[in-house]
C-alpha cells in the first residue's frame, strides 16, 4: 500500500477556555488525501473546518491523533505545506512582487532567486505588470491571486485554501474558480478547499467532504467524477446540480441549526 | 471659478498644503494688524511688522543665534533620546503581559501627573542649565512615544501574523516584517506629540532655570514688557512646532500609504 500524501488520523480538538467549559470543535477526524488529489471540506459554520486547515497548516496543534505529510508527522508549519488566506493576509507595505516573494524571503533564500520564482508566479497568477503596485491598489480579486502566487511561490506539496474567494462578489468568484483550476492542473499540487459554497466545492474538487456541525466529524465523503477541465457551463448539468443537491441536503438541517445558535 | 478655487484648496497635494497655509497665516496677519490698529496699548499688543522688527534686532545683536543654539541643542538631544526610550518601553510593554498589567497604570499616573509643573524641582535637583532642561523635556515627550508604540504592536492584525507563522517565521522575522512595520506609522504619530510636547517643556524649564534659550529670551523680555520680543520669540517656537509637525506628518504618510486610500 503506498502512503497517502496527506493523512489525517483520529483528530480532535477542544478549546479550552478558562473558567468556562472547553469547546469541541472537531472528534475523531479520519481521512486520506493522495497526490495530485482536488479535496474540498464543506460544513455549516462551526464545523470546524477552518480548525482543521489550521491543524494541517501546523499553526494549531490537536488535543488528540495526528496529521501525516508523506508518512511524516506534522508538528509545525513547514515548506512542504502553504495556506492561502482570506483576504487582507497580504503585507500592506510590500508590493506584489515582495508580497509572491514573501515566503521565500522568510526561508532565507537568496535574493535572485527569490526574484526570478516569484516573477514566475506573478506571470502564473495573471500579475503581469503589476509587479511594483502595494494590495491598496488592487481590487480584491487581483489580491487573492497574489495569495495564491505567494503559497504557491515555496513550492509546497500541500496547499491549503481557507475560504479564499469567500470575500469576492460572485462574477468575480467564479472567474477565479477556473483561474485556480487552471493553475492546479499546471502545478498538480495536492490541494485541501475549505468553502461554505457548495457549487464551489463540487466544480473545483475531485472529492467532497462534508463535515457535520458542534464538533465537526466527517459525515459523508462524496466522489465527483465529472470531467476536466471542467468548464463554468457544467454547473448547469443534471450531475452536477444533483451533486450539490444531495450535498446541500446533507446539512441544511445544521445550517439552519446554526442560524439559531450563538458562537 | 469660485468652485475650481475650492477644489484646489481641497487637494491632497504639496502645492494645495502650500497655499492653505499660506492662506492661514495672511488672514491671522490681516486680523492681528486689524486688532491691532484699535489695540493701541503697545504693552498689551505690538502689531506684526513692529515684531518683525524686534526679531530682526535679535539676529543683528546676535542674541537670536545665542538663544537658538541653547534651545535647539537641548531640545533636540532631549527629544532624541526621549524617542529612543519612548519606543524601548513601548516594545517591552508590548512583549510582555506582566510588565503590561505591573508598570501599565503607574505609568498612566505619572503621564496624567502634571511633570512642567514640577519643573522647579528638576532645577533643585540638578541646577541650571543643561541637565534640567534635558530631564525635563524626556519626561514630558517620552509617554506619547511608548502610549503609541504599544498600541501600535498590539494592534497588528492577526492574519498578517498567523500568514508569517505558516510560512515558518521565526518570531524574530515576525517581529522585523510584521509587527514593527505595522507599528511604524503609529509610533512616528506619537512622536508628532512629543516634539509638540518637548518644545513646550524646553520653554518651561528655560523659563526656571536658564540663563540661555528661547524661554529665557520670553521671560526676561516679559519681565521688562518687551512685547514685540516676547511675541516675536514665541513665533519662532509655533515655526518649530510647525516644521515638526510637518516632518512628521509627512513622514506617516510615506510609511503607511494604504491607510490614505
Amino acid at each position: 500500500m503506498s502512503i497517502a500524501r496527506l493523512r489525517i488520523e483520529n483528530i480532535d480538538k477542544t478549546f479550552n477556555r478558562t473558567g468556562k467549559p472547553g469547546v469541541e470543535a472537531l472528534r475523531g477526524i479520519n481521512l486520506s488525501i493522495e497526490e495530485g488529489e482536488f479535496v474540498a471540506i464543506v460544513g455549516a459554520s462551526g464545523s470546524g473546518k477552518s480548525t482543521l486547515l489550521r491543524i494541517i497548516d501546523g499553526l494549531l496543534e490537536p488535543s488528540g491523533g495526528k496529521v501525516y505529510v508523506d508518512g511524516a508527522a506534522v508538528t509545525r508549519p513547514g515548506r512542504d505545506r502553504a495556506m492561502v488566506f482570506q483576504q487582507d493576509a497580504l503585507l500592506p507595505w510590500k508590493t506584489v512582487a515582495e508580497n509572491v516573494a514573501y515566503g521565500l524571503t522568510l526561508a532565507r533564500t537568496p535574493k535572485a532567486e527569490a526574484d526570478k520564482t516569484a516573477q514566475y508566479f506573478v506571470n502564473l497568477a495573471g500579475l503581469q505588470g503589476f509587479e511594483q503596485h502595494y494590495p491598496h491598489q488592487l481590487s480584491g480579486g487581483m489580491r487573492q491571486r497574489v495569495n495564491v502566487a505567494r503559497a504557491l511561490a515555496v513550492n509546497p506539496k500541500i496547499l491549503l485554501l481557507d475560504e479564499p474567494f469567500a470575500a469576492l462578489d460572485a462574477q468575480t468568484r467564479e472567474i477565479m474558480q477556473t483561474e485556480l483550476l487552471t493553475i492546479w492542473q499546471e502545478s498538480k499540487k495536492t490541494v485541501v478547499l475549505i468553502t461554505h459554497q457548495i457549487d464551489e466545492a463540487v466544480f473545483l474538487s475531485d472529492r467532497v467532504v462534508v463535515f457535520s456541525a458542534r464538533p465537526g466529524t466527517v459525515r459523508q465523503e462524496i466522489k465527483v467524477d465529472l470531467p476536466r477541465p471542467r468548464t463554468l457551463e457544467m454547473k448547469r448539468q443534471p450531475e452536477f446540480v444533483r451533486l450539490v443537491d444531495e450535498i446541500w441536503k446533507l446539512i441544511e438541517d445544521e445550517v439552519r441549526a446554526s442560524l439559531k445558535q450563538t458562537t | 471659478m469660485r468652485k475650481q478655487i475650492f477644489e484646489f484648496l481641497e487637494q491632497d497635494t504639496r502645492s494645495a498644503a502650500l497655499v492653505r497655509l499660506a492662506v492661514s497665516l495672511v488672514s491671522v496677519l490681516i486680523l492681528w494688524e486689524v486688532v491691532a490698529t484699535f489695540v493701541t496699548n503697545r504693552l498689551l499688543l505690538v502689531p506684526p511688522l513692529e515684531v518683525l522688527n524686534a526679531l530682526i534686532g535679535e539676529v543683528k545683536k546676535g542674541a537670536m543665534w545665542e538663544n537658538a543654539i541653547a534651545t535647539v541643542t537641548a531640545v533636540g538631544t532631549s527629544f532624541i533620546v526621549s524617542v529612543a526610550i519612548g519606543i524601548a518601553i513601548g516594545l517591552s510593554l508590548a512583549s510582555s503581559k506582566m510588565l503590561s498589567l505591573t508598570a501599565g497604570p503607574l505609568l498612566s499616573a505619572l503621564n496624567s501627573v502634571p511633570i512642567i509643573a514640577l519643573a522647579p524641582l528638576f532645577i533643585a535637583w540638578l541646577g541650571l542649565g543643561f541637565a534640567s532642561k534635558f530631564v525635563l523635556v524626556l519626561l514630558v515627550a517620552v509617554f506619547p512615544v511608548v502610549v503609541t508604540t504599544e498600541a501600535g504592536l498590539r494592534a497588528t492584525d492577526r492574519q498578517l501574523i498567523e500568514a508569517a507563522k505558516s510560512f515558518n517565521a521565526t518570531g524574530l522575522q515576525i517581529f522585523s516584517t510584521v509587527t514593527f512595520p505595522f507599528a511604524l506609522p503609529f509610533i512616528v504619530s506619537g512622536i508628532r506629540v512629543a516634539w509638540a510636547r518637548a518644545l513646550v517643556g524646553i520653554v518651561v524649564a528655560e523659563f526656571f532655570g536658564s540663563f540661555a534659550g528661547f524661554g529665557f529670551a520670553i521671560m526676561s523680555a516679559s519681565q521688562t514688557f518687551d512685547t514685540a520680543r516676547v511675541l516675536g520669540y514665541v513665533i519662532v517656537l509655533g515655526a518649530m512646532g510647525l516644521i515638526g509637525s510637518m516632518i512628521f506628518e509627512a513622514l506617516q504618510r510615506r510609511l503607511a500609504p494604504w491607510r490614505q486610500e
